[in-house]
Protein backbone atom coordinates (compact mmCIF):
# COMPACT_ATOMS: atom_id res chain seq x y z
CA UNK A 1 0.00 0.00 0.00
CA UNK A 2 2.95 2.83 0.81
CA UNK A 3 4.20 1.86 -2.46
CA UNK A 4 1.28 2.87 -4.30
CA UNK A 5 1.10 6.14 -1.96
CA UNK A 6 4.32 7.44 -3.13
CA UNK A 7 3.72 5.84 -6.76
CA UNK A 8 0.21 7.75 -6.71
CA UNK A 9 0.76 11.38 -5.92
CA UNK A 10 3.78 12.09 -8.39
CA UNK A 11 0.89 10.42 -11.24
CA UNK A 12 -1.57 13.04 -9.65
CA UNK A 13 1.00 15.76 -9.82
CA UNK A 14 1.87 14.80 -13.30
CA UNK A 15 -2.05 14.99 -13.92
CA UNK A 16 -3.34 18.21 -12.07
CA UNK A 17 -0.22 20.13 -14.24
CA UNK A 18 -1.42 18.59 -17.19
CA UNK A 19 -4.93 20.24 -16.61
CA UNK A 20 -2.82 22.53 -15.85
CA UNK A 21 -1.09 23.35 -19.01
CA UNK A 22 -4.13 22.55 -21.21
CA UNK A 23 -6.48 25.35 -19.68
CA UNK A 24 -3.15 27.55 -19.75
CA UNK A 25 -3.41 26.76 -23.57
CA UNK A 26 -6.63 26.91 -24.74
CA UNK A 27 -7.95 30.10 -22.27
CA UNK A 28 -5.79 32.85 -24.30
CA UNK A 29 -8.31 31.68 -27.53
CA UNK A 30 -10.98 31.06 -25.57
CA UNK A 31 -11.29 34.45 -24.26
CA UNK A 32 -10.34 35.99 -27.38
CA UNK A 33 -12.86 34.56 -29.00
CA UNK A 34 -15.13 35.31 -26.09
CA UNK A 35 -13.86 39.16 -26.76
CA UNK A 36 -14.20 39.17 -30.70
CA UNK A 37 -17.52 37.59 -30.69
CA UNK A 38 -18.84 40.20 -27.98
CA UNK A 39 -17.21 42.69 -30.34
CA UNK A 40 -19.60 41.15 -33.15
CA UNK A 41 -22.38 40.76 -31.43
CA UNK A 42 -22.02 44.76 -30.32
CA UNK A 43 -21.44 45.38 -34.10
CA UNK A 44 -24.14 42.51 -35.30
CA UNK A 45 -27.56 44.39 -35.19
CA UNK A 46 -27.31 45.11 -39.20
CA UNK A 47 -25.24 41.72 -38.84
CA UNK A 48 -22.48 43.63 -40.77
CA UNK A 49 -18.48 44.05 -39.36
CA UNK A 50 -15.66 46.33 -39.64
CA UNK A 51 -11.76 45.75 -40.27
CA UNK A 52 -11.34 45.78 -36.81
CA UNK A 53 -13.79 43.38 -35.52
CA UNK A 54 -13.66 40.92 -38.61
CA UNK A 55 -9.65 41.16 -37.37
CA UNK A 56 -10.38 40.01 -34.12
CA UNK A 57 -12.82 37.17 -35.57
CA UNK A 58 -9.97 36.42 -37.95
CA UNK A 59 -7.35 35.68 -34.74
CA UNK A 60 -9.30 33.57 -32.82
CA UNK A 61 -8.91 30.67 -35.86
CA UNK A 62 -12.18 29.46 -35.43
CA UNK A 63 -14.16 31.25 -37.82
CA UNK A 64 -15.24 30.40 -41.71
CA UNK A 65 -14.49 32.84 -44.18
CA UNK A 66 -16.75 32.81 -46.98
CA UNK A 67 -15.46 34.47 -50.51
CA UNK A 68 -17.96 35.63 -52.19
CA UNK A 69 -16.39 36.87 -55.16
CA UNK A 70 -16.21 34.61 -58.43
CA UNK A 71 -14.20 31.79 -58.02
CA UNK A 72 -11.19 32.50 -60.52
CA UNK A 73 -10.94 35.94 -58.35
CA UNK A 74 -10.60 33.61 -55.33
CA UNK A 75 -8.15 31.88 -56.96
CA UNK A 76 -5.94 34.64 -57.65
CA UNK A 77 -5.42 36.14 -53.94
CA UNK A 78 -8.30 35.87 -50.86
CA UNK A 79 -7.96 36.68 -47.03
CA UNK A 80 -5.71 33.53 -45.69
CA UNK A 81 -7.71 30.04 -45.13
CA UNK A 82 -11.59 31.79 -46.54
CA UNK A 83 -13.73 29.23 -48.83
CA UNK A 84 -14.78 30.30 -51.79
CA UNK A 85 -18.45 30.63 -52.14
CA UNK A 86 -19.38 32.51 -54.99
CA UNK A 87 -22.81 34.76 -55.95
CA UNK A 88 -22.40 33.68 -59.21
CA UNK A 89 -21.97 29.64 -58.79
CA UNK A 90 -23.62 29.56 -55.47
CA UNK A 91 -25.53 26.43 -56.02
CA UNK A 92 -22.80 24.68 -57.92
CA UNK A 93 -20.21 25.19 -55.05
CA UNK A 94 -22.74 24.89 -51.95
CA UNK A 95 -23.11 21.02 -52.01
CA UNK A 96 -19.04 20.72 -51.22
CA UNK A 97 -19.68 23.72 -48.98
CA UNK A 98 -22.32 22.12 -46.63
CA UNK A 99 -20.68 18.75 -46.42
CA UNK A 100 -17.83 20.58 -44.60
CA UNK A 101 -19.35 23.60 -42.74
CA UNK A 102 -21.97 22.71 -40.04
CA UNK A 103 -25.69 24.82 -39.59
CA UNK A 104 -23.91 26.46 -36.17
CA UNK A 105 -20.58 27.40 -37.56
CA UNK A 106 -19.82 31.11 -37.33
CA UNK A 107 -19.67 32.21 -41.00
CA UNK A 108 -18.42 36.12 -42.05
CA UNK A 109 -18.76 36.73 -45.66
CA UNK A 110 -17.19 39.33 -47.62
CA UNK A 111 -16.19 40.52 -51.23
CA UNK A 112 -14.08 43.17 -52.70
CA UNK A 113 -15.31 46.27 -51.09
CA UNK A 114 -18.04 48.07 -48.98
CA UNK A 115 -19.96 48.82 -52.74
CA UNK A 116 -19.89 44.99 -53.70
CA UNK A 117 -23.47 43.42 -52.71
CA UNK A 118 -22.43 39.84 -53.34
CA UNK A 119 -20.94 39.33 -49.59
CA UNK A 120 -24.47 40.51 -48.59
CA UNK A 121 -26.45 38.38 -51.46
CA UNK A 122 -24.64 35.45 -50.18
CA UNK A 123 -25.16 36.04 -46.24
CA UNK A 124 -28.61 35.91 -47.39
CA UNK A 125 -29.03 33.00 -49.18
CA UNK A 126 -27.17 31.05 -46.26
CA UNK A 127 -29.27 32.48 -43.49
CA UNK A 128 -32.48 31.14 -45.75
CA UNK A 129 -30.76 27.46 -45.66
CA UNK A 130 -30.62 27.90 -41.96
CA UNK A 131 -27.21 28.76 -41.25
CA UNK A 132 -27.44 30.64 -37.71
CA UNK A 133 -24.14 32.76 -37.15
CA UNK A 134 -23.96 34.73 -40.52
CA UNK A 135 -22.02 38.03 -40.18
CA UNK A 136 -20.72 39.89 -43.40
CA UNK A 137 -17.35 42.13 -42.84
CA UNK A 138 -18.32 45.09 -45.18
CA UNK A 139 -14.62 46.35 -45.54
CA UNK A 140 -13.92 43.60 -48.16
CA UNK A 141 -10.79 42.07 -49.62
CA UNK A 142 -9.24 45.48 -50.23
CA UNK A 143 -9.77 47.01 -47.19
CA UNK A 144 -8.36 43.80 -45.40
CA UNK A 145 -5.08 44.11 -47.78
CA UNK A 146 -4.38 47.68 -47.53
CA UNK A 147 -4.22 46.79 -43.88
CA UNK A 148 -1.65 44.35 -44.38
CA UNK A 149 -3.79 41.70 -42.94
CA UNK A 150 -2.66 37.44 -43.56
CA UNK A 151 -4.22 36.67 -47.39
CA UNK A 152 -2.88 33.88 -49.73
CA UNK A 153 -3.62 32.73 -52.80
CA UNK A 154 -1.48 32.72 -56.69
CA UNK A 155 -0.32 35.56 -56.77
CA UNK A 156 0.43 36.31 -53.34
CA UNK A 157 2.93 32.98 -53.67
CA UNK A 158 4.52 34.92 -56.89
CA UNK B 1 -1.91 34.13 -104.32
CA UNK B 2 -3.38 37.59 -103.65
CA UNK B 3 -5.63 38.57 -106.03
CA UNK B 4 -9.02 41.18 -105.57
CA UNK B 5 -5.84 43.95 -104.72
CA UNK B 6 -5.35 42.90 -101.49
CA UNK B 7 -1.52 43.95 -100.82
CA UNK B 8 0.25 40.79 -100.14
CA UNK B 9 2.53 42.85 -97.94
CA UNK B 10 -0.89 43.67 -95.60
CA UNK B 11 -2.00 39.83 -95.22
CA UNK B 12 1.73 39.06 -94.21
CA UNK B 13 1.46 42.17 -91.80
CA UNK B 14 -1.67 40.87 -90.26
CA UNK B 15 -0.41 37.22 -90.28
CA UNK B 16 2.57 38.40 -88.03
CA UNK B 17 0.88 40.39 -85.47
CA UNK B 18 -2.04 38.19 -84.99
CA UNK B 19 0.35 35.28 -84.49
CA UNK B 20 2.90 36.99 -82.08
CA UNK B 21 -0.63 37.85 -80.35
CA UNK B 22 -2.33 34.50 -80.27
CA UNK B 23 0.73 32.85 -79.42
CA UNK B 24 1.31 35.42 -76.17
CA UNK B 25 -2.20 34.76 -75.43
CA UNK B 26 -2.15 30.90 -75.40
CA UNK B 27 0.77 30.96 -73.91
CA UNK B 28 -0.15 32.83 -70.80
CA UNK B 29 -3.40 30.26 -70.81
CA UNK B 30 -1.18 27.38 -70.32
CA UNK B 31 0.75 28.51 -68.04
CA UNK B 32 -2.22 28.78 -65.61
CA UNK B 33 -4.88 26.54 -66.96
CA UNK B 34 -6.58 26.35 -63.47
CA UNK B 35 -7.51 30.33 -63.76
CA UNK B 36 -8.58 30.04 -67.40
CA UNK B 37 -10.97 27.34 -66.48
CA UNK B 38 -12.58 29.17 -63.43
CA UNK B 39 -13.16 31.77 -66.47
CA UNK B 40 -14.38 29.51 -68.46
CA UNK B 41 -16.69 28.14 -65.46
CA UNK B 42 -18.05 31.50 -64.87
CA UNK B 43 -19.26 31.71 -68.39
CA UNK B 44 -22.04 29.30 -67.05
CA UNK B 45 -22.37 27.55 -70.41
CA UNK B 46 -20.07 23.98 -70.16
CA UNK B 47 -21.18 21.32 -67.70
CA UNK B 48 -17.93 21.12 -65.34
CA UNK B 49 -16.56 17.97 -66.25
CA UNK B 50 -16.02 19.44 -69.82
CA UNK B 51 -13.93 22.71 -68.54
CA UNK B 52 -10.75 21.29 -67.93
CA UNK B 53 -10.13 20.06 -71.54
CA UNK B 54 -11.99 22.71 -73.28
CA UNK B 55 -9.29 25.02 -71.07
CA UNK B 56 -6.68 23.13 -72.61
CA UNK B 57 -8.47 22.68 -76.28
CA UNK B 58 -8.26 26.70 -76.44
CA UNK B 59 -5.20 27.79 -75.09
CA UNK B 60 -3.66 25.02 -77.57
CA UNK B 61 -5.36 25.92 -80.29
CA UNK B 62 -3.74 29.16 -79.87
CA UNK B 63 -0.52 28.94 -79.17
CA UNK B 64 -0.54 26.57 -82.10
CA UNK B 65 -2.53 28.41 -84.73
CA UNK B 66 -0.55 31.43 -83.56
CA UNK B 67 2.52 29.71 -84.27
CA UNK B 68 1.28 28.73 -87.72
CA UNK B 69 0.24 31.82 -88.20
CA UNK B 70 3.71 33.50 -87.79
CA UNK B 71 5.33 30.94 -89.74
CA UNK B 72 2.86 31.20 -92.51
CA UNK B 73 2.35 27.05 -92.17
CA UNK B 74 -1.69 26.53 -93.26
CA UNK B 75 -2.43 30.15 -92.78
CA UNK B 76 -5.71 29.86 -94.39
CA UNK B 77 -6.46 26.90 -92.42
CA UNK B 78 -5.00 28.25 -88.85
CA UNK B 79 -6.45 31.86 -89.30
CA UNK B 80 -9.99 29.58 -90.15
CA UNK B 81 -9.78 27.94 -86.72
CA UNK B 82 -9.05 31.29 -85.24
CA UNK B 83 -12.19 32.96 -86.78
CA UNK B 84 -14.38 29.55 -85.60
CA UNK B 85 -13.42 30.53 -82.13
CA UNK B 86 -13.77 34.43 -82.35
CA UNK B 87 -17.49 33.73 -83.30
CA UNK B 88 -17.87 31.26 -80.28
CA UNK B 89 -15.74 33.57 -77.56
CA UNK B 90 -18.34 36.78 -79.30
CA UNK B 91 -21.40 34.65 -78.83
CA UNK B 92 -20.34 33.50 -75.60
CA UNK B 93 -19.74 36.99 -74.41
CA UNK B 94 -22.99 38.12 -75.76
CA UNK B 95 -24.97 35.47 -74.35
CA UNK B 96 -23.73 36.44 -70.89
CA UNK B 97 -23.49 40.14 -71.44
CA UNK B 98 -27.94 39.82 -72.12
CA UNK B 99 -28.02 37.24 -69.10
CA UNK B 100 -26.83 40.01 -67.06
CA UNK B 101 -23.82 38.09 -65.58
CA UNK B 102 -20.34 40.24 -64.35
CA UNK B 103 -16.98 38.76 -65.23
CA UNK B 104 -13.65 38.46 -66.42
CA UNK B 105 -13.74 37.66 -70.61
CA UNK B 106 -10.59 35.56 -69.94
CA UNK B 107 -9.10 36.68 -73.25
CA UNK B 108 -5.83 37.65 -72.60
CA UNK B 109 -3.78 38.71 -69.38
CA UNK B 110 -0.88 39.92 -70.60
CA UNK B 111 -3.17 43.01 -71.77
CA UNK B 112 -4.21 42.84 -68.26
CA UNK B 113 -1.60 43.70 -66.88
CA UNK B 114 -1.47 46.80 -68.98
CA UNK B 115 -5.23 47.94 -68.45
CA UNK B 116 -6.72 46.10 -65.89
CA UNK B 117 -9.08 42.95 -65.51
CA UNK B 118 -11.17 42.93 -68.00
CA UNK B 119 -14.66 41.84 -67.82
CA UNK B 120 -17.69 40.68 -70.01
CA UNK B 121 -18.88 43.96 -72.15
CA UNK B 122 -19.12 46.18 -75.38
CA UNK B 123 -15.40 46.68 -75.12
CA UNK B 124 -13.70 42.73 -75.24
CA UNK B 125 -16.90 41.97 -78.23
CA UNK B 126 -15.61 44.78 -79.88
CA UNK B 127 -12.17 43.73 -79.77
CA UNK B 128 -13.11 39.93 -80.73
CA UNK B 129 -15.35 41.14 -83.96
CA UNK B 130 -12.22 43.57 -84.97
CA UNK B 131 -10.14 40.37 -84.79
CA UNK B 132 -12.38 38.82 -86.74
CA UNK B 133 -12.49 41.40 -89.95
CA UNK B 134 -8.37 41.33 -89.41
CA UNK B 135 -8.43 37.37 -89.76
CA UNK B 136 -11.02 37.40 -92.27
CA UNK B 137 -8.31 38.44 -95.14
CA UNK B 138 -5.68 35.44 -94.25
CA UNK B 139 -8.54 32.99 -94.34
CA UNK B 140 -9.85 34.50 -97.87
CA UNK B 141 -6.68 35.32 -99.53
CA UNK B 142 -3.39 34.04 -97.56
CA UNK B 143 -1.78 30.38 -98.20
CA UNK B 144 -1.74 26.97 -97.23
CA UNK B 145 1.40 26.29 -98.78
CA UNK B 146 4.39 24.82 -96.61
CA UNK B 147 7.10 26.88 -96.78
CA UNK B 148 10.23 24.74 -96.22
CA UNK B 149 8.42 22.65 -99.52
CA UNK B 150 8.19 25.89 -101.84
CA UNK B 151 12.32 26.57 -100.46
CA UNK B 152 13.51 23.30 -102.27
CA UNK B 153 11.93 24.01 -105.46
Amino acid sequence: MPLNIMTAKPLRRKLFAAVIILLSSISPSLSQLHAAESVAVAQGGTGELDLSATKALFDTHSICFVDARSEYVYYKSHLKGAISLSKSRFDEQFPDFRQKKSLDTFIVVYCSEASCGKARSVAKKLIQIGYKNVKVYTGGLIEWAHAGFPMEGSICLK
Amino acid sequence: MVKIGFPSALITLLRLILGAFFIMSGYEKLLDLKFFGLVIAEYQILPSFLIPAIALLFSLCELLCGTMLLIDLFSRFSSSVMLCMMVIFIAAMINNVLRGLEHDCGCSQFLAQWFGQEEIGIGPIVRDILFFILLLPIALLGSNRIPWKKDRK
